[in-house]
């Protein structure tokens, strides 16, 4: 049987660890993960997006037993306030617009009809459309519950929860799977003469632990990908000038959002995200245009509660390692790259390297075709997140700041820039299939940001439009109503998963 | 955007016609369409793929009434002869292999259990384990229906139909909506001064066509897109070196194969193509590798019945224009480029330029990123089916004429390459979601051409073979037993078109 070792634990590693467990089920590899105690993880309350999920169901996670041992709450998209222009807000939904909405099908989206409507005085905003933007706005959220009727369509949620309590989880579940794991520190790697390949790590104890492949989940540094075989890093900072990170928890308020919210300082961003316990809060900024002091400071004072521990910092560059996947090492988390949190996307990133993972799985001997198609997803995939996320920065009125001036004026990736153009002009979304951001997402950034398309879909004017009145409003009325029927965030985690129900009794949506 | 103008009928005009003028009924938009019932079209039987159902769906055709008009026949998927070796046979199936695929899980899809039962000595096909490739291989046919498969998924089926017919049935359809059409030769075309923009053709008979947007469904010559234009061509010669077609009908069989054959020759392939009524036959070969003469002769000497025409050449040249939307006039079908029907992509190339011209609607205006869009999407699907068509050619083990040696030996396309590498390898496809050809296709041409991977999935490391043994008979016998109970093609084909048995009533999927 092959070995593999994963090299570093916290949210990544042990999320590799139980990923690669679930697709080996103890046959097809022995895994062992290597972490020290002593080197901590970069544990702040962690946001999510759907997708996770799936991935929760591969591993065969229990939804009670998983939201009460992470601290979970649900959350239904992200507020972004201040981002356009001081004062303003717009919400990023899960979910969609109107009726349906599919990737596979080309239609006219919803927000082609509501320009129409808007141009004839209409005072309706894209979010009125949608049930998760409208559930969050109450406070609401419920799942689905077993052997019931559903009382209207599913949510789309994704979770807040607190990434080394899911860590810690994610090891229960690997380590009964038969994850070994190794407490120590490695101080030294060992390289194959013949072809740089890594043979194994020795640790501060003087043991040596050999493997056939190795995942580096050691955080930043990259120990094996960067600092051993020296891939290389693709520098996005001219993009994403943001390089630094104050966090700090703080008590929780009464109510409880589903929703992330982002709220555009000075030169950077502050994230909230709403435990069951407590609120974690950082402020993400550019070092270029604010010093840590005064980001400490503006953090402190946009808190909902008292801090509950000493705010701490964390450094950091846009961009990613030139291969993602070399030799027998493959990079997952924060040593394959960095992109701030502004779209939740840290975990997805862990999620897709995993699976991609799982479908390449290492040969015997190291592969280049396997390598190169493993670097080519990757890449992919950390360049469309890259493009959504600069969006929110150039696609600004936001003359207040040197920081702000330049986002709005800075050059674009040629991706984005068409992507603009195109949504500026016809109000399209360019068309990538199997991307993690889809038309919906788009658009509600695009007009959350201020992009106005000049004109909507020429085909709207095939439609009467006191028909597109009519089942616009029939759609915005369905939704006013069956959003208060749904309980209080709060209450619906109180009642759903009370602290002594036997896990059993939840289930995981599908 | 006000009057739509579309230049040359044909199936890629009058699809083109149909759609739109579906779509926009009830706006401003006018559509117009110009032909010359003096110039041919090119109306052999022509193979489409399951894609076509989204076309027709959309315009809200009947099935059936469009399988009378236009002497349609059901298609499971291609059969390949003499491809990988002289002798070999293999089925590109639609629909998938094993009991279930989607495109956006990735799983272990079923050949790497194929592959591991093979080391263990097993001889089951690839093929065995598709509903659609069985019921081919036994000229048996159904509409979906939980009847008729409870156990299995609905058959996936596109329709093999006289493309001329189908045009002249969209016609109808599309003159009821409103298009106007307008008879003639066309003699020259306005461009505006300042811009070269199109402003209008001029008729034989004098009379000007004028339009804000012109869609350029003249064939080969792209009147608009490349005489007027002068949008470029990107020569793919160089893997795709066959240049003449040679097509003749004949009559048809007792039975009626429910799929289009291809059949390598010397230097290319042939067609044949079942339609209701006859055979639809072609010969696409090289001309740097094989005469005229040489090619009719192996066409005619390999027909299944009397030849019902003359036989009839065609000339191409593979590859598509370096702008498939120009200014003001987006090229649909041959005008836009060409690939050989070896996968029956011709059909699909022409609805898929039409969708994203529906999506890309022109504005009243010209817009730069509307046409970089429409290029950047074209372009893409262009060089995957090329890529595609290419591998039929290159993975091959042929040594016996001079044409096989090229295909074998020539530098292929980056994309390709990296494809056949992976699956060299690992017997992994290459992972592109959204693309038409999906790894059930990828995986039956490669194996189909002798392509054999290294190396199984390495998660079935340690699975014990005769479970997996036991599970792949029990998914053979399955499908067996669910093609066994369908209908032969012909009995369903006559039942459907025949209409005269009211005792007998068909499911409409």
């Amino acid at each position: 049987m092959r070995k593999i070792l994963i090299v570093g634990g916290g949210t990544a590693g042990w999320m590799a660890a139980a990923g690669l467990a679930f697709y080996t089920r103890g046959r097809a590899a022995d895994i062992q993960l290597i972490e020290s105690e002593e080197i901590g993880t970069v544990g702040v309350g962690e946001a999510t997006i759907p997708p996770i999920q799936q991935f929760n169901n591969l591993i065969g996670v229990d939804l009670g037993e998983f939201v009460r041992q992470t601290n979970a709450t649900f959350k239904l998209g992200i507020e972004f306030v201040n981002w356009t222009r001081p004062g303003h807000r717009y919400f990023h939904q899960f979910g969609f617009h109107g009726d349906q909405f599919s990737d596979d099908i080309e239609s006219v989206y919803l927000h082609h009809h509501l320009m129409k409507l808007q141009q004839q005085g209409d005072k309706t905003d894209l979010a009125d459309y949608c049930l998760e933007a409208v559930a969050a706005r109450q406070g609401r959220f419920a799942l689905p519950e077993r052997g019931k009727p559903p009382m209207g369509p599913p949510l789309q949620h994704a979770y807040h929860f607190d990434a080394a309590l899911y860590g810690r989880y994610m090891r229960s579940l690997a380590e009964a799977k038969g994850v070994t794991r190794i407490e120590g520190k490695i101080v030294e790697v060992h390289q194959h003469g013949e072809d740089g390949s890594i043979a194994g790590v020795t640790l501060e104890n003087g043991t040596r632990h050999d493997a056939d492949f190795f995942v580096d989940c050691s955080g930043f540094q990259g120990l094996l990908i960067e600092k051993t075989l020296k891939c290389g890093f693709e520098d996005w900072s001219h993009w994403l000038p943001c390089d630094r990170a104050v966090a700090v928890p703080c008590e929780s308020t009464a109510d409880l959002a589903p929703f992330t919210r982002s709220t555009a300082h000075k030169a950077g961003w502050q994230w909230r995200i709403p435990l069951q316990h407590r609120i974690g809060n950082g402020h993400v900024f550019s070092s270029r245009h604010m010093s840590e002091d005064e980001a400490t400071a503006i953090l402190l004072k946009h808190l909902d509660g008292r801090p509950l521990a000493e705010p701490r910092l964390l450094r950091f560059t846009a961009g990613r390692r030139k291969k993602l996947m070399h030799k027998n090492v493959a990079a997952v988390g924060l040593a394959s790259g960095f992109l701030e949190p502004l779209e939740s996307t840290s975990i997805h990133l862990v999620q897709t390297c995993i699976q991609r993972l799982g479908t390449l799985f290492p040969l015997d001997h190291p592969d280049e075709a396997t390598e190169r198609e493993f670097n080519r997803l990757g890449a992919a995939e950390y360049e469309h997140i890259r493009d959504f996320i600069i969006l929110h920065y150039c696609a600004t009125e936001r003359a207040d700041q040197p920081f702000w001036t330049h986002c709005r004026t800075m050059e674009l990736p040629p991706s984005l820039q068409h992507r603009i153009d195109l949504f500026k002009s016809r109000g399209t979304v360019a068309r990538h299939f199997g991307q993690l951001f889809k038309e919906p997402s788009w658009v509600a950034v695009f007009l959350g940001q201020g992009i106005v398309p000049q004109t909507y879909h020429p085909l709207v004017d095939a439609f009467p439009i006191d028909e597109i009145r009519q089942s616009l409003g029939t759609l915005r009325d369905r939704i006013q109503r069956y959003v208060p029927t749904l309980p209080r965030h709060r209450d619906f985690i109180a009642r759903a998963f009370p602290p002594d129900v036997p896990a059993a009794q939840t289930r995981i949506p599908a | 955007m006000k009057k739509i103008v579309i230049v040359g009928g044909g199936a890629a005009g009058w699809m083109t016609a149909s759609l739109l003028a579906h779509f926009t009924r009830g706006g401003p938009t006018s559509i117009t369409l110009v032909e010359s019932e003096e110039i041919g079209i090119v109306g052999v039987g022509e193979a489409t793929i399951p894609a076509i159902h989204d076309f027709n769906r959309a315009i809200g055709l009947d099935e059936r009434d469009f399988i009378r008009q236009t002497k349609a026949t059901f298609k499971l998927g291609i059969e390949f002869v003499n491809w990988g070796r002289l002798g070999d046979r293999y089925f590109h199936q639609f629909g998938f292999h094993g009991d279930r695929y989607s495109e956006h899980v990735d799983t272990v899809y079923l050949h790497h259990y194929l592959l591991k039962l093979w080391r263990a000595g097993d001889d089951s096909l690839l093929e065995d384990y598709c509903t659609e490739a069985v019921a081919a291989r036994m000229g048996r046919f159904t509409w979906p229906s939980r009847e008729a498969a409870p156990a299995r998924p609905p058959l996936r089926y596109a329709f093999q139909f006289d493309a001329a017919l189908y045009a002249q049935y969209l016609r109808g359809f599309a003159e009821k909506l409103g298009v106007t059409r307008v008879e003639g030769k066309i003699i020259s075309v306005d461009q505006r001064g300042e811009d070269g923009f199109i402003e209008a053709v001029v008729m034989e008979n004098g009379t000007r066509v004028d339009g804000d947007f012109f869609v350029d469904c003249s064939g080969f010559r792209g009147l608009l897109i490349e005489q007027s234009l002068k949008a470029g061509f990107e020569d793919w010669s160089h893997w795709l070196p066959c240049d003449r077609a040679v097509a003749v009908p004949c009559e048809g069989l007792e039975t009626i194969t429910p799929f289009t054959r291809a059949t390598a020759h010397d230097a290319g392939w042939q067609w044949r193509i079942p339609l209701q009524h006859r055979i639809g036959n072609g010969h696409v070969y090289s001309s740097a590798f094989l005469s005229d003469d040489e090619a009719a002769t192996t066409l005619l000497q390999t027909l299944d019945g009397q030849k019902l025409a003359d036989p009839r050449f065609l000339r191409f040249t593979a590859g598509r224009r370096k702008k498939l939307m120009h200014k003001n006039v987006a090229a649909i079908g041959l005008a836009s480029g060409f690939l050989e029907p070896l996968e029956s992509t011709s059909i699909h190339l022409i609805q898929s330029g039409i969708f994203r011209l529906l999506n890309l609607l022109p504005l009243d205006h010209h817009d730069p990123a509307t046409e970089d869009e429409y290029n950047r999407l074209g372009i893409e699907e262009y060089e995957h089916i090329r890529d595609f068509i290419i591998l039929h050619y290159c993975a091959t083990e042929r040594t016996d004429t001079p044409f096989w040696n090229q295909m074998r030996t020539m530098d292929l396309p980056d994309s390709l390459r990296h494809r056949i590498a992976v699956f060299k390898s690992r017997g992994r496809v290459a992972r592109h979601v959204g693309q038409l050809f999906l790894e059930p296709s990828w995986v039956a041409v490669m194996l189909g051409q002798r392509l054999v991977p290294d190396a199984y999935h390495p998660l079935l490391n340690g699975v014990p073979t005769a479970g997996i043994a036991t599970s792949m008979a029990q998914t053979r016998r399955q499908i067996r037993d669910t093609v066994e109970k369908m209908p032969l093609h012909r009995d369903f084909l006559d039942r459907l078109v025949g209409a005269s048995r009211p005792e007998l009533s068909l499911a409409t999927p």
